[in-house]
């Protein structure tokens, strides 16, 4: 018995604990290297016990010049433009949905050539007379949401200002997930969900045009877990679904609302009959909010999001299943499960063809649409991958070329605090390395012949692939960014951001961003803020960003 | 403690299991350690089945010798035949049998859970296997394949020790590990197995058990002052090594090594690491067969800063309902729960209660071999 002598103890030599190696402050790929940039995070004094329990998430909104209701980002040229990169990093950790891309593309038609300007020239107005008692906002710009405790910060993405503009605390319950629509018709554009299972929508131009810290002009739904009283965990407007938003929760409900209807209709929906199959019940009055009750699986649903086109809905939940499913006819199509344990995150590619899921077997899987099957596993987190992302602004370099190979570059963060950003160069790995003599993927039994479009309602589940069935992939890079574990990442165009669960961000600048942009700066904004100083308010440099 | 009872009876309600009995158990100054593993190893199904089998079988040969098996035996049928459903119990007579049996265990200071679990299953099996050689009235001359009381031998593929008995707690427990050496100079492969009960795992800041497990299996070079013996070249060689899973056991018992000696310190240290366990779980450095499927059926956490003082409580899957045993209390949490054992990303934090021995089953129908 090896486990008889002195198992117990690890006798080791003196390396102790070398808790913390110091973070690097920027991190090499093939096309160059990553700085930070600069972080953003929420008041030090915020209390600790209050950690732990949420995790925090981040929203990227982008506030238009001006609350118009028929500008001409809305004519099908622009929109379509902006549509592919709109999935961009279509997600983070499910808050957010199609709320990205125009935000840096927005009004300048998403050609490369002025995006440069574009960005900076939406920072004019926003980034010098912000703070936290914002009077008589009426800017635009892009924004980060997100929760910490019991409270939704704000804050400004182009400003160097480490503390956010905004704070809005809840009393009743911690918020714990959010959504931004950024073609939002009318006013409400953001959603927050409570742990109580509240949901709410508000404007967030509203929110920081007001002073106080509370929540202003906002809808409730449903009030005190009047439908579902079970935690929410992932919230999002349906893309061109004219405010319509789909909430999960723990319990493996999803519900359908119009936020146009008012939340206080009843909507009873009957018991879940058979809890481990999906099922879809409609409210039985037209005024009803929610409209719809998705039940999908037994446990948690944990993450959703969905396809650029609205047409698709991914959930991934504790079964350790990923859910794909046609939106509009409420059917599944398709799904499978992890090698095992909960899945904990999902993003789709900006094509729709791909899925990135994530979960505590530490892998990040790519599930291909087509092959309906998962077709590469990447193996290089030490812990749980708790967010993934496609990077929708990358291209990669030998596109041009050939035009065969296609690249794919995505990123997925974990609990082991760190980065990965990996390369998927699909005629690469169509056939897998390694496979065994009649280890053909193995589909369950049943409507195996269903299409894209003929989904009968029960599709098919692939059980968990074998070890050697799957084709591993590498990262390109790994890259310790927080001493936290991670909670998100995003892409946008000038930068990677991670989040950690304590509610710190930190904005990774793209190769060749940051020097052109900010050269004498950014020397003293990292040296003061990685020593993570609650005091570092002063606004280093901000002038420097008007060009 | 009534009162105790009836609140978790309340909880579960009509879905309190058939036949199902959740007991706390007294705590005799510093003996959580002894209750958690104890309520552990009561809630490894397979395992308190046989015991109790075994119990059922042998409670008639007189009222021969107390020892730790049949204290074990004594208290687990004390619980299950409980006519209550919930309640408390004390472990009086098998605390005292440990006590007499080993002086380690009978001073009041803190006590290691993980070594406790130890020394009980090797206990278990010296017990078994003493009963198998006095049965087999005529020992030593019968082949080795013959079948005993406990079932057939099983001679491991190396077996210079002598062919140990293949007991009941071995069929739950035991499984094999593959060392395997590699030469560099002349390619040889030494492979040597070894049985084990539990694997103990180094563990990592912000990891989690699927990547402790691959480093278990990493391969090490040995080279410089630590060079290998080959046989092949009859010399002190540079070497590979590597730790294979040769036969995963059917209840996986995983102990993470928080307690490390320092040198500098010269004293062992708590690490209070975030180390995230997930509920279900597969063995990928196995031999083969790789993708069986455990399920985590029982946690005992370490409560406390250091090592040599604090608490010790355990988190228990029975019927797909969680419960929490803290000696005399029985409580019912919620599955999301056992997430707030993991450890803390920070080295200084309020939190203490860590996950310290794991215990997964398998879901496979390897249990017959």
């Amino acid at each position: 018995m090896i486990n008889s002598s002195n198992g117990m103890m690890s006798t080791s030599s003196s390396s102790a604990t070398a808790q913390s190696p110091a973070l690097k402050t920027y991190f090499k790929t093939p096309e160059g290297r990553y700085k930070l940039h600069y972080e953003k995070t929420h008041p030090s004094g915020l209390l600790h016990y209050a950690h732990g329990k949420t995790a925090t998430q981040v929203t990227l909104a982008h506030l238009k010049d001006k609350p118009a209701p028929s500008t001409p980002t809305a004519q099908p040229s622009s929109f379509s433009a902006s549509s592919g990169v709109r999935s961009a990093a279509a997600r983070l950790l499910g808050a957010s949905n199609g709320s990205r891309a125009l935000s840096f593309v927005g009004g300048n038609g998403g050609s490369k050539s002025t995006s440069g300007n574009g960005r900076v020239g939406s920072l004019g107005s926003s980034s010098s007379s912000n703070s936290m008692a914002t009077t008589n906002f009426d800017g635009k710009g892009t924004y980060l949401v997100f929760n910490v405790g019991d409270a939704i910060f704000i804050s400004d993405l182009n400003s160097q200002d480490k503390d956010p503009i905004k704070s809005i605390h809840f009393s009743n319950s911690n918020p714990v997930c959010h959504s931004f629509d950024h073609d939002a018709r009318d006013g409400h554009d953001l959603l927050i969900g409570l742990n109580s299972g509240d949901v709410y929508s508000v404007s967030l131009r509203q929110q920081l045009q007001d002073v106080g810290k509370k929540l202003v002009g906002a809808q409730h739904y449903n009030k005190d877990g009047s439908v579902n009283n079970s935690r929410c965990t992932s919230i999002s407007w349906v893309p061109g679904g004219d405010g319509a938003f789909v909430v999960a929760h723990t319990d493996g409900n999803l519900y359908v609302y119009e936020k146009s209807k008012d939340g206080a209709g009843d909507s009873s929906f009957p018991v879940v009959k058979d809890p481990m199959h999906f099922s879809v019940a409609h409210a039985r009055y037209s005024k009803s909010n929610p409209v719809a009750r998705w039940h999908i699986c037994q446990g948690s649903i944990n993450s959703i999001a969905f396809s650029t086109d609205g047409a698709y809905l991914a959930t991934v939940g504790r079964d350790g299943y990923l859910r794909v499913f046609d939106y509009s006819k409420e059917h599944l199509i398709c799904g499978g499960k992890s090698y095992y344990g909960a899945l904990l995150c999902c993003a789709w590619s900006m094509d729709g063809k791909y899925i990135l899921t994530g979960g505590e077997d530490d892998l990040v899987q790519v599930w291909s649409m087509e092959d309906r099957k998962v077709v590469a596993w990447g193996e290089g987190h030490n812990s749980w991958v708790s967010g993934v992302a496609f990077d929708s602004y990358w291209s990669s370099p030998n596109s041009e070329g050939t035009g065969e190979t296609v690249m794919y570059r995505f990123g997925s963060v974990g609990q082991d605090t760190q980065l990965l950003l990996w390369d998927l160069e699909m005629d690469e790995i169509v056939v897998p390395l390694r496979r065994p003599p009649g280890g053909s993927p193995k589909y369950s039994t049943g409507s195996q012949s269903s299409h894209w479009d003929n989904a009968s309602t029960v599709a098919t589940l692939q059980p968990a692939p074998s070890m050697r069935d799957v084709p591993k992939i590498s990262p390109l890079v790994t890259h310790r960014v927080h001493t936290e574990p991670l909670s998100g990442v995003i892409f946008t165009q000038d930068s990677v951001l991670t989040v950690c669960r304590e509610g710190h961000i930190k904005i990774w600048m793209r190769p060749g961003v940051a020097e052109s942009q900010s050269t004498n700066n950014t020397e003293t904004v990292l040296s003061s803020s990685l020593k993570e100083k609650p005091l570092f308010s002063s606004r280093v440099g901000s002038s420097s960003y008007k060009q | 403690m009534g009162a105790a009872g009836s609140k978790l009876e309340k909880a579960l309600g009509d879905q309190f299991p058939e036949g199902e009995r959740y007991f706390g158990l007294e705590n005799f100054g510093n003996t959580c350690y002894c209750n958690s593993v104890l309520q552990a190893l009561y809630f490894c199904v397979p395992f308190r089945e046989q015991l109790l089998e075994y119990y059922a079988n042998n409670k008639n040969i007189g009222d021969a010798e107390e020892n730790l098996l049949t204290c074990l035996a004594d208290l687990f049928t004390q619980i299950s035949s409980q006519k209550k459903k919930t309640g408390v119990i004390a472990p009086k007579r098998f605390v005292q049998r440990l006590k007499k049996q080993n002086e380690l265990f009978r001073s009041y200071m803190h006590q290691d859970a993980h070594e406790f679990l130890n020394f009980l299953l090797n206990e278990l099996v010296d017990i078994l296997e003493k009963e198998g050689q006095a049965a087999k009235s005529d020992p030593e001359t019968s082949s080795p394949s013959e079948k005993t009381a406990n079932g057939p031998k099983n001679a491991l593929a190396n077996g210079h020790h002598k062919d140990p008995l293949v007991t009941w707690v071995h069929k739950n427990f035991q499984g094999i590990l593959t060392n395997e050496t590699r030469c560099l100079r002349c390619e040889t492969v030494t492979a040597r197995d070894e049985t084990f009960f539990d694997l103990s795992l180094d563990i990592e800041q912000n990891s989690s058990i699927t990547s402790c497990l691959k480093n278990f299996s990493s391969t090490e070079t040995l080279n410089a002052e630590d060079k290998f013996f080959c046989d092949k070249c009859c010399s002190l060689q540079e070497a590979q090594k590597r730790m294979k899973i040769k036969k995963p056991p059917h209840i996986l018992v995983i102990h993470l090594k928080r307690f490390k000696y320092i040198e500098q310190l010269g004293r062992y240290k708590k690490l209070s690491y975030r180390v995230v366990f997930p509920l279900e779980l597969k063995l990928s450095n196995t031999v083969e067969d790789a993708d069986s499927e455990y399920s985590l059926f029982a946690v005992v956490v370490h409560v406390g800063s250091g090592p040599n003082h604090g608490h010790y409580v355990c988190l228990v899957k029975s019927h797909n309902h969680w419960l929490f045993f803290d000696d005399e209390n029985v409580e019912m949490i919620d599955e999301s729960f056992v997430q707030t054992f993991f450890g803390s990303a920070q080295e200084y934090s309020t939190n203490t209660d860590h996950g310290y021995i794991l215990f997964y089953e398998s879901l496979g129908t390897s249990n017959k071999s």
